[in-house]
């Protein structure tokens, strides 16, 4: 599971990691079933505070995203097929947050959109 | 405070004063820190984070006030609290003509819990040459012995003054997986109170922050609280009072930077933004 921790960003930690782990179960790229890594292992790997990952990991769990597996720890829920909205709202506070770039910018709506394109070609294929 | 309050917090004090030489360094230090909790400490130069620091460990007495650590007060900390305690002051307190390896062995010999194969072990994961006199070691390698010295008996409470400030951004990493090694074979986790002009590493790991300036505590919380908590607004000048307001300072041309308690502020205007450490930082010793 690839994960992305910006300490100095004002999303605290918790919260990047609950987002992160939605957005990729949402997303496909983590499947029902997919072990996540232990709360040790990913505090170690990233050098964060173990208490902050169990919370994300309590708050995911709570949320019905992860379940505990006896022996295998933390492992992504049985769920049902995402609907396709729920990926566009996952998606909208980034947007959002950059409409809000641009605009203080100057930057007019089609180059900002030709910009978001160039951004997503620009991204290796998804698995 | 009562007793079992007490317990609860690793650390806590009431109404701490504290002067040296004549001069007040601590001016009413009123403080709450449950057990398990990593407390950055985080203050200008001179805002008094060593000297609190000692007072809670019982090596300043105070002027007036109280303090405790672990349940004790500070001024009666007995042995079976001292071996609880692991504490690395700013300049490392280390014996110059001893060896890295003398060291290990005679701090060692104090502790009952002392386990003298892990000391030597973190030394070589911290790649210190045990054979050096400390008095040939870099200021950095200083800085870590005092770590393996102050970590080595896995005590309850680490206490750490500027720990990491020699060190380079890998050592930092790797010093701060170490804090919160063990915690798995523990019953509770180990508490920490560690003071760094180095945000960016403590935003990693901390779970409560204490901001300190002259003297006294300007905020203190869990960190993630705080974050989700305060919002920094800039009003153009006329702009009546948000409700809230924790901190404000002028701006050039009337306006105002104003840090609110988004709880109590209402609804807040489309410029509020959240703060990094060091944005709070910034704002509350500007």
């Amino acid at each position: 599971m690839q994960l992305d921790i910006a300490p100095h960003d004002t999303v605290p930690i918790y919260r990047q990691i609950v987002d992160q782990v939605r957005r990729q179960v949402v997303g496909g790229s983590l499947k029902p079933g997919d072990e996540l890594p232990s709360v040790r292992t990913l505090a170690n790997t990233h050098a964060i505070n173990p208490m902050t990952v169990s919370r994300a990991y309590g708050l995911l769990e709570a949320e019905g995203l992860l379940e505990r597996r006896r022996g295998l720890g933390m492992v992504v829920a049985q769920a049902p097929a995402p609907q396709p909205d729920q990926r566009l709202a996952l998606l909208a506070p980034a947007l959002q947050a950059a409409a809000r770039q641009a605009r203080e910018l100057g930057v007019g709506s089609d180059e900002a959109v030709a910009l978001f394109k160039h951004c997503l070609a620009d991204l290796p294929l998804a698995e | 405070m009562n007793q079992a309050a007490q317990l609860d917090n690793a650390i806590s004090c009431q109404g701490l004063h504290l002067a040296l030489g004549g001069t007040p360094v601590l001016q009413g230090i009123d403080l709450a820190l449950p057990a398990g909790a990593v407390v950055g400490l985080v203050g200008r130069n001179g805002a008094g984070k060593s000297t609190l620091m000692r007072a809670l460990l019982g090596l300043s007495p105070p002027s007036q006030g109280h303090s405790q650590v672990l349940g004790r007060a500070s001024t009666h900390i007995n042995d079976p609290t001292r071996e609880q305690l692991g504490y690395a002051s700013q300049t490392g307190d280390l014996l110059t003509w001893l060896t890295v390896w003398q060291h290990v062995e005679y701090i060692g010999s104090f502790y009952p819990r002392w386990q003298a194969a892990q000391a030597h072990a973190l030394c070589q994961r911290l790649q210190l040459d045990e054979r050096k006199k400390v008095s040939a070691l870099s200021v950095g390698d200083q800085q870590k012995l005092a770590l393996v010295l102050a970590l080595a008996h896995d005590p309850d409470l680490l206490v750490l003054d500027e720990p990491v400030a020699s060190l380079d951004p890998v050592s930092r990493r790797d010093f701060m997986r170490l804090l919160f090694e063990g915690d798995a074979q523990r019953s509770q986790p180990r508490t920490v109170l560690l003071s760094s002009h180095l945000l960016t590493d403590l935003e990693r790991v901390v779970s409560h922050i204490v901001f300190m300036r002259d003297g006294r505590v300007q905020l203190q919380g869990a960190w993630d609280e705080l974050q989700d908590q305060l919002r920094q607004v800039d009003l153009p000048a006329g702009s009546p009072p948000l409700a809230g307001t924790l901190h404000q300072r002028s701006l050039g041309g009337g306006g105002q930077r104003v840090l609110v308690d988004a709880r109590l502020a209402g609804s807040l205007p489309q410029q509020a933004r959240a703060l990094a450490l060091e944005d709070l930082f910034v704002e509350l010793n500007a």
